[in-house]
């Protein structure tokens, strides 16, 4: 009979400690519990706890829809929500999240920032405090049929002619090139990496707006020349995202594809490919016309933050340098193909069978990875330029307008959200 | 002067027997109403914290006032208002007047008329997007096969041809609904009129042009309401079928608020865009109410 009472009582204490929460870490884990990824997700946590008995952690389902869950954490900040504890950003938030106070600055854990590619680190980093670590890398790479071009592009003029050339062979392909050209995110991604090739950028070091320069004219320029004079890219892109870029590459449709390391899987499918094996990746080539151009991959990808108004930001940066430690990022790669951000790991052997893709190609890209803007007001400045590369690119306005139009608009935002004063104030 | 009281108490209890109404009205209309049009006076910028939220007057609607992107959506509005809208009328008063006789399959044919207003927007659109889609597209398909087009066309990269797919969904969609609007008024009007205009020597068209259409005018009238308030409020239909694209040319208002108050979360601006949409509805609604005569109610 005693000892079913100090059962009792021990069960009360338990329950009653973890609902109160005061006695017990309790971190929150925003993301998605879906397919391999949430699989991987709850195993990483399970082991993480089991490390660290004081601290448990909830999954906190959030959509996979980047926008939604911007959109989600937004709302939840501004009301000064402590969970969940650790955000899951988009590369281009950080910065916008930062300056809003609405996730810590990481310097007094002492992050090993050397240890990750810098791109992933000036990414994370706004008036230069460093607000996220990276989780995974996404790069924009260049998908290439090796039967129908056995040598890799050195540069842009020589990737046009090389598709140029095939899709006029008899069989060939019906496309040169397919990529992201609808009105949206995807479009900028793809503008950056045109843009780094012929040396240009958006927004410059001392935060001056130069995407309306010669270089950056020139690069939308061939953009638009691919579609209408040498035919090498289809007008349909125009309307396309990734998915439909992907179907028509895997279906044999095309010589080349713009396209993130996702669709190697799908690559690979012997259910649904007709190019297994007859494919490699290599980053966007430079322009060979443009003194400064170089090879430049669109960085995209996770980063993993703390919440401000959390209550244990010191288990949630434990929880953030385990779930980016090189294990958990090799685990990470095996399970769903994703890039690790730290190079120590591509000369790693473990990595080699984790992603389909010779390691070098992918250090390669994604050391020519580029950031888009850093800058808290990334996503409306990416609205200005998605309208006027698009206008471009149907042809209702010339290049060198429709740059001068997104300049002169970023430049009223920069204005009327006050930016000019904070990136003063940064500096 | 027992009278009046007993009047008055009535009244009373009146007031007593609809407040409950007038407080869920208050409630769920007025009160947000009020509350949008406050936020419209300040500065907020959900993703801007460091701006705080300062009191900044009409500034929001001068911004409005300046900015060639609302302009433009505006008139993308009243030109898919417009089209649709003649569009669906006639079409749709061919339809009810056809409905109207008497033939075998009356019943099933006025059924089979709403599939398309049952379907759910969204799917219609996507529907309709496949029909266009570039490849694989069905349209383009058969009009390459009987030699219309040399090759399939992209109809979403150009403003004019991307206005076709929106304008057709939507007269496909709606045309049944102002049918079923126009039948119903039909069927108000009096047989017998046409029995003695047809012992006149009145022919079909001077029935339709001198006893259907003025009879029908206040079905006529009510359709249109509806119509043209729906029409400016188009929203979804677009969001799925073209996004608003090419560049902006097919954007409507409705979706250049939803972007800067859900997307941009510009909750000062975008609240200020709401006011402006309401505002201009509500006139709409006004002069058709008061300028046409509409009557929405009972009494004659």
């Amino acid at each position: 009979m005693r000892t079913t009472l100090g059962l009792v009582a021990c069960a009360c204490v338990a329950a009653c400690s973890s609902s109160s929460g005061k006695h017990e870490t309790v971190l929150t884990f925003s993301g998605s519990a879906l397919g391999a990824e949430g699989t991987l997700v709850a195993k990483q946590l399970k082991r993480f706890m089991q490390l660290n008995p004081d601290i448990r952690v909830e999954l906190q389902r959030t959509p996979d829809d980047a926008s939604q869950r911007h959109q989600l954490y937004v709302q939840w900040l501004n009301a000064r929500v402590g969970n969940p504890s650790i955000l899951q950003l988009d590369v281009v938030w950080t910065p916008e999240f930062g300056a809003a106070g609405w996730v810590l600055p990481l310097e007094k854990y002492g992050p090993a920032k050397s240890e990750f590619f810098p791109a992933t680190m000036a990414a994370n980093t706004w008036a230069g405090k460093l607000y996220a670590l990276p989780w995974f890398a996404d790069v924009g790479l260049l998908y290439r049929r090796t039967d129908l071009v056995p040598r890799e592009p050195q540069t842009l003029e020589e990737l046009v002619s090389d598709a140029q050339r095939t899709k006029a062979q008899r069989g060939g392909p019906r496309y040169g090139l397919v990529s992201q050209g609808a009105r949206y995110e995807g479009l900028i991604t793809g503008f950056v990496e045109y843009l780094g090739a012929f040396g240009g950028r958006i927004i410059d070091d001392s935060g001056e707006v130069v995407v309306n320069r010669p270089e950056a004219v020139r690069a939308l320029e061939f953009m638009r020349d691919e579609l209408y004079k040498w035919n090498v890219v289809p007008l349909d892109v125009l309307t396309w995202h990734e998915e439909e870029a992907r179907f028509a590459f895997q279906n044999a449709n095309s010589v080349f594809m713009r396209n993130w390391p996702y669709a190697v899987g799908a690559m690979s499918d012997t259910t649904q490919s007709k190019v297994i094996g007859k494919f490699a990746v290599s980053p966007m080539p430079k322009s060979g016309t443009a003194a400064n151009g170089h090879s430049t991959a669109a960085l995209g990808g996770a980063q993993l933050a703390i919440n401000a108004y959390t209550e244990f930001p010191d288990a949630a940066y434990k929880l953030i340098a385990y779930l980016t430690a090189p294990e958990q990022m090799l685990e990470r790669a095996r399970a769903v193909g994703q890039y690790p951000t730290r190079p120590g790991l591509y000369d790693d052997p473990r990595l080699r069978g984790a992603i389909n893709v010779p390691l070098e190609n992918a250090r390669r890209a994604i050391e020519s990875a580029t950031p888009r803007p850093v800058t808290p007001i990334y996503t409306e400045l990416s609205e200005i330029l998605q309208i006027e590369l698009h206008r471009a690119l149907v042809r209702q306005a010339e290049p060198r307008q429709a740059l001068d139009e997104a300049a002169a608009r970023i430049n009223a935002l920069i204005e009327r959200t006050g930016m000019r004063k904070l990136m003063r104030g940064a500096a | 002067m027992k009278k009046i009281s007993r009047l008055g108490a009535e009244a009373r209890l009146g007031w007593a027997l609809v407040a409950p109404a007038l407080a869920v009205i208050a409630l769920i209309a007025i009160f947000p109403l009020g509350w949008t049009f406050w936020e419209s006076l300040h500065l907020h910028e959900l993703r801007m914290p460091w701006l705080g939220k300062p009191f900044i007057g009409l500034a929001n609607y001068a911004e409005i006032a300046r900015d060639p992107r609302f302009w433009a959506a505006l008139g993308h509005t009243a030109f898919f208002t417009v089209v649709s809208i003649s569009l669906e009328l006639l079409i749709g008063l061919f339809l009810a007047l056809a409905m109207n006789r008497v033939f075998r399959g009356r019943g099933f044919v006025r059924a089979a008329v709403l599939v398309p207003w049952a379907i759910p927007t969204v799917v219609a659109a996507l529907l309709w997007r496949f029909i266009f889609e570039s490849q694989g597209g069905i349209l383009n398909a058969m009009l390459v096969n009987i030699g219309a087009l040399k090759a399939p066309m992209v109809w979403f990269i150009e403003a004019k041809t991307a206005w076709v797919p929106v304008i057709l969904a939507d007269v496909w969609k709606t045309t049944p609904f102002v049918a079923l609007l126009l039948l119903a008024g039909l069927q108000n009007i009096d047989l017998s009129l046409y029995e003695a205009a047809a012992v006149d020597g009145a022919n079909a068209w001077w029935q339709l042009r001198h006893i259907t259409l003025p009879l029908l005018k206040p079905a006529i009238l009510v359709t249109l309401i509806f119509r043209t308030l729906d029409g400016f409020r188009v929203f979804d239909l677009i969001y799925v079928l073209t996004g608003g694209g090419p560049g902006t040319s097919t954007e409507p208002v409705a979706l250049y608020t939803f972007n800067a108050l859900l997307q941009n979360l510009r909750f000062g601006y975008g609240s200020a865009l709401s006011v402006v949409i309401f505002a201009i509805t509500f006139a709409l609604a006004l002069f058709y109410v008061r300028g046409l005569g509409v009557r929405l109610g009972g009494e004659e």
